[in-house]
């Protein structure tokens, strides 16, 4: 006999808070849309930004690939583009020194990796980390945003897969010798997309993104990208968990 | 390859079984932090019929616990985050099981096909309830006559009897086993006399008058934790067939001459080598499991990849006999009676 079955809550328990609500969208015109709206957007066209400037950089470390890292560049321009475009649409002025502050911590732990040459740690924070938070964030955002919004984030998020992928197939090709520095990088830069998620949460939740959605989706891309780099499920659930807790 | 979706039957649980596992950062995390964990394929088993067929499986947790019932969009994301992980795993069929089918079934989740860059092919996933439907037909056809119930002349009543798996053991019940009559228990009153017109027959009624009049009780409803269970009006011999989910029946019913089996169980004829079925509180977990979770491994056996049990009232005898040919080709046996019935054995 069980005990702990019988305290174990059943769908009966539960069933008046069972109404699913409706596809029920954002007032896009309201103060409190767009106060929020202009930060998050910000931080998106700063994201794009940066990630343009990350490539270019990451081309001085493998000038093999440069001019591959160089196109990938160019999209992100291309999607910084029609960032600033949604935020027109919706009459908003995007809050760039906010946008600027919140990717400090990345910011300086990529210039850091690449002052010393590290690669590997470059790679984790742009082609792995903020691209799977960039495609966290845009599959969630796709269904609450405005019309304008969703169709332009949605040529995005395809683009930004492209991107993962380049990282997850130069670290899949040299992980042996990556994989020490990967799992100090990870320690060192995945608090900070926890704090990042955190610092947003409020804003997110008035365009109706959720932060449980936003880290769990996160944490689905990037388990995905550390499963195609190679790691085994027990370590990537241990690198992950590094989001989740400390 | 088949695919089974589970979870722990409570948040303590999960974080032992985590411990056990050596995710060591979800066995100190909160609920908070599990409800934005993603879900984990946690094991890879081989499994080898007596026909010599060997498949492949593996086991995905979908980090949901029943504390999570509360919140409809967790619980959601939860169920739509292990089945993407699973056809992402490139999975031929995957079974639902615990809550995982309910809440699959109760928030519509058909809706969602899409998540995230995946669209979800429901042909690669199935509820298991055509097995579990006929596992606990097999269970009151072996057991009731070891109680010394001839079924011929016995009130076997179904709580829960318009749902999936109760109309379908009230169809097979009525059609195959020719139980003399049917007790039909359920909350609304249309779905029971839809139910009783397909059948021609059994008798609809309230559950506190059904039990003093049935030989044998199939529960196959989630039982309110506040139900209480009026044991000296019941019937001496009762088999009661706990199908439902989850299973806290022995817990109410316990008194002498009152026989609870656990319902919807089944085990293999050999060790699996997995460790997954000792979180769902089996008594012999190497070998025992979920009818609805040896659903996938049957129809992986037998080369099905069709969601073969999927929406509401579609199981038919003819799905049931060729599930039930298969799980006795591959080797799988119903859950049983432990000992001889005798009566000063079975109090709890």
């Amino acid at each position: 006999m069980t005990t702990d079955a019988v305290s174990m809550p059943t769908l009966e328990t539960s069933e008046s808070s069972l109404s699913p609500e409706a596809g029920l969208l954002p007032d896009f015109s309201s103060a409190a849309y767009k106060d929020a709206y202009s930060r998050i957007n910000a931080i998106v066209i700063e994201g794009e930004q940066e990630a343009h400037d990350n490539y270019i950089s990451l081309g001085s470390l493998i000038p093999e690939q440069a001019e591959e890292l160089s196109r990938l560049a160019r999209m992100e321009l291309k999607h910084k583009k029609g960032f600033t475009a949604c935020a027109a649409n919706l009459g908003v002025e995007a809050d760039m020194p906010f946008a600027q502050e919140f990717f400090a911590p990345l910011r300086n732990n990529f210039q850091k990796a690449l002052a010393e040459g590290n690669v590997v740690t470059c790679l984790l924070i742009q082609a792995i980390l903020i691209e799977a938070f960039a495609i966290a964030a845009y599959h969630i955002y796709i269904p609450v945003a405005d019309p304008f919004a969703r169709k332009i984030t949605e040529g995005v998020v395809k683009d930004e897969y492209t991107h993962l992928n380049y990282g997850q197939e130069w670290l899949k090709a040299n992980l042996e010798t990556s994989r020490a520095e990967l799992e100090q990088a990870n320690r060192e830069n995945l608090p900070h997309v926890r704090r990042m998620l955190e610092s947003v949460a409020g804003d997110a939740k008035v365009l109706m993104m959720e932060k449980e959605d936003l880290i769990e989706d996160f944490l689905i891309a990037y388990q995905d990208a550390l499963t195609e780099i190679g790691f085994a499920p027990r370590e990537i659930a241990r690198l992950a968990a590094a989001a989740l807790v400390g | 390859m088949f695919g089974l979706i589970g979870h722990s039957t409570s948040f303590e649980d999960a974080r032992q079984l985590a411990r056990r596992l050596g995710y060591d950062e979800y066995a100190e995390g909160d609920l908070d932090m599990w409800c934005s964990a993603p879900p984990q394929l946690l094991e890879r088993v081989q499994v080898t019929s007596p026909t010599g067929k060997v498949i492949e499986g593996a086991y995905i947790d979908s980090v949901f616990v029943p504390e999570m019932l509360s919140r409809f969009k967790t619980a959601r994301r939860k169920v739509l985050n292990a089945m993407e992980l699973a056809q992402k795993n490139g999975i031929d069929i995957t079974a639902l099981g615990g809550f995982t089918s309910i809440i699959f079934e109760n928030f519509n989740l058909l809706k969602e096909q899409h998540i995230r860059n995946t669209t979800l092919e429901w042909e690669r996933f199935t509820t298991g309830n055509t097995h579990t439907a006929w596992v606990i037909c097999r269970q009151v056809e072996t057991n009731a006559p070891l109680l010394g119930i001839d079924l011929h002349k016995a009130s076997v009543a179904v709580v829960g009897a318009t749902g999936d798996i109760g109309s379908a053991v009230c169809r097979w019940l009525s059609q195959r086993t020719g139980v003399a009559e049917l007790l039909l228990v359920a909350r609304q009153q249309q779905p029971l006399l839809d139910l009783q017109s397909e059948l021609g027959g059994g008798r609809i009624l309230p559950l506190e008058e059904a039990l003093p009049q049935a030989d044998v009780v199939v529960w196959v409803a989630s039982l309110p934790q506040t139900l209480t269970i009026d044991v000296a009006n019941l019937r001496k011999p009762c088999l009661m067939i706990d199908g439902g989910y989850p299973k806290n029946l022995d817990s109410k019913a316990a008194a002498e001459g009152v026989h609870v089996l656990k319902g919807g169980i089944v085990e293999f004829g050999s060790d699996i080598g997995w460790q997954m079925m000792e979180v769902a509180d089996m008594a012999r977990p190497q070998r025992q499991m979920f009818a609805c979770f040896a659903e996938a491994m049957l129809l992986d056996f037998e080369g099905i990849h069709t969601n073969f049990s999927w929406g509401r009232n579609n199981i038919d005898l003819e799905k049931m006999e060729l599930i039930g040919a298969a799980s006795l080709r591959h080797g799988f046996q119903a859950l049983g009676l432990e000992a001889a019935p005798a009566p000063s054995l079975a109090t709890a």
